[in-house]
């Protein structure tokens, strides 16, 4: 039966890999949820997907739905709106709180794509936008804080103001790390968890450090 | 057939480069330039991601996340059986679109660096990295549509085949069986 060998499809069939192509491979019926999906459909889609993300940082239980389906849009937000209440009081002369701004900003995205890349160098699993992802999402808590921290400064800025701003950016900066680690460590080789958690750390306590040592002008 | 879908293509777009252009007109406070390019830049890539590349090309590419936790970006490219004269100018229009700009950005990259203005460079930075996203995004639909059909093609062919093989070959199966049984 040697003639039965070139029975077999000589051809691969690529349809695992990084990159799929899968044309031909859609049924029609696929083809229009993705492609011909009302616009409306696909900002509540979107929107919804992102509130979800963030009831599940206040919330963080081990659940797939902050690392499956990343977005971006959750930690713009609260990266602007961080930055945007950690201006000084003048923001409107030429030479405002312009290079502060761009600095949080900085700070943030540098800070978590750092991270991402050691997390990746250390072999874990999850892939570079899922870890940006989590670390974005779990800024909430510090942004809630930065909040009252503002409010409280409006009522004065002295040692009482202090100690409740302390308690409070150090109990958001404990949750913002759980959360994270939560979501992160578990990615990781059991015997390389703390290196993984410590930039985390490290990187959290530098916003935190930036929400306490805010004084408006 | 689609004028709202090639306005808004443009509209985040263009606006973004006029910001930056004349942002000095528009308002003193940097914070709000800033955040207004950021947010226009950001509507520009969610909008032509999702909305204006399916309805103008019939292209459309993603990241997913499966069981596994691995991540594979799809390319996916609508087969099209006829071209109208009124799609081919919306998707030259597209396609025009989504080259230009990348590159008005990164003159603006240029710009900026070589007159010391360091702090638009996150902005610029910001803005190359989101339009050039796009620009790989669907150049990779494109290629790899025009690649599957070769291959659709090409399996159509070898399944074709193998029935067919499959059938000669068993009829030649059972012949050498006739044959064996015959000598024994």
């Amino acid at each position: 039966f040697a003639g039965l060998a070139d029975v077999s499809i000589s051809e691969d069939v690529p349809v695992e890999g990084e990159i799929t192509v899968p044309v031909g491979s859609h049924s029609p019926d696929e083809d229009y949820s993705t492609l011909d999906e009302p616009v409306r459909d696909t900002i509540m889609r979107d929107l919804k997907a992102v509130g979800k993300k963030f009831v599940h940082v206040m919330y963080p239980k081990k659940s797939s739905a902050l690392l499956r389906d990343w977005d971006l849009w959750g930690p713009l937000v609260l990266c602007v709106s961080l930055a945007l209440m950690l201006q000084g009081g003048s923001a409107d002369s030429k030479d405002d709180g312009g290079p502060q701004f761009a600095e949080v900003f900085v700070i943030i995205w540098f800070g978590a794509v750092v991270i991402t890349l050691n997390s990746k160098l250390l072999g874990g699993t999850i892939s570079f936008f899922q870890s940006l992802c989590v670390l974005g999402y779990c800024v909430l808590p510090l942004t809630v804080a930065m909040l009252v921290c503002r409010l409280v400064l409006l009522a004065g800025s002295g040692t009482v103001s202090f100690i409740i701003r302390l308690i409070v950016v150090v109990a958001m900066f404990g949750w913002s790390t759980l959360a994270s680690t939560a979501f992160l460590a578990d990615s990781q080789p059991p015997n390389r968890k703390a290196l993984v958690v410590y930039p985390i750390f490290l990187f959290y306590f530098v916003i935190s450090w930036m929400i306490l040592t805010f004084t408006p002008q | 057939r689609h004028p709202l879908a090639t306005f808004f293509h443009l509209f985040f777009r263009v606006s973004a480069i006029i910001t930056y252009l004349f942002c000095d007109w528009f308002s003193n406070s940097f914070v709000a330039c800033f955040v207004t390019i950021l947010l226009l830049l950001s509507f520009d890539f969610w909008s032509v991601k999702n909305v204006t590349g399916r309805l103008l090309v019939g292209l459309h590419w993603w990241n997913q996340i499966d069981e596994d936790g691995k991540s594979h970006w799809v390319f996916e490219a609508k087969r099209v059986s006829t071209i109208a004269a009124s799609t081919e100018a919306e998707a030259r229009i597209f396609w025009l679109g989504l080259i230009i700009c990348p590159v008005i950005w990164t003159v603006f990259f240029f710009s900026t660096l070589f007159s010391l203005k360091l702090k638009w460079l996150a902005l610029v930075i910001a803005g190359i990295s989101l339009q050039t996203a796009n620009l790989y995004g669907y150049i990779h639909c494109k290629l790899g549509g025009q690649k599957s059909i070769g291959r659709v093609t090409s399996r159509f062919f070898v399944t074709a085949d193998v029935p067919r093989r499959q059938t000669r070959r068993i009829s030649e199966d059972r012949t050498e069986e006739h044959g064996k049984t015959g000598t024994r």
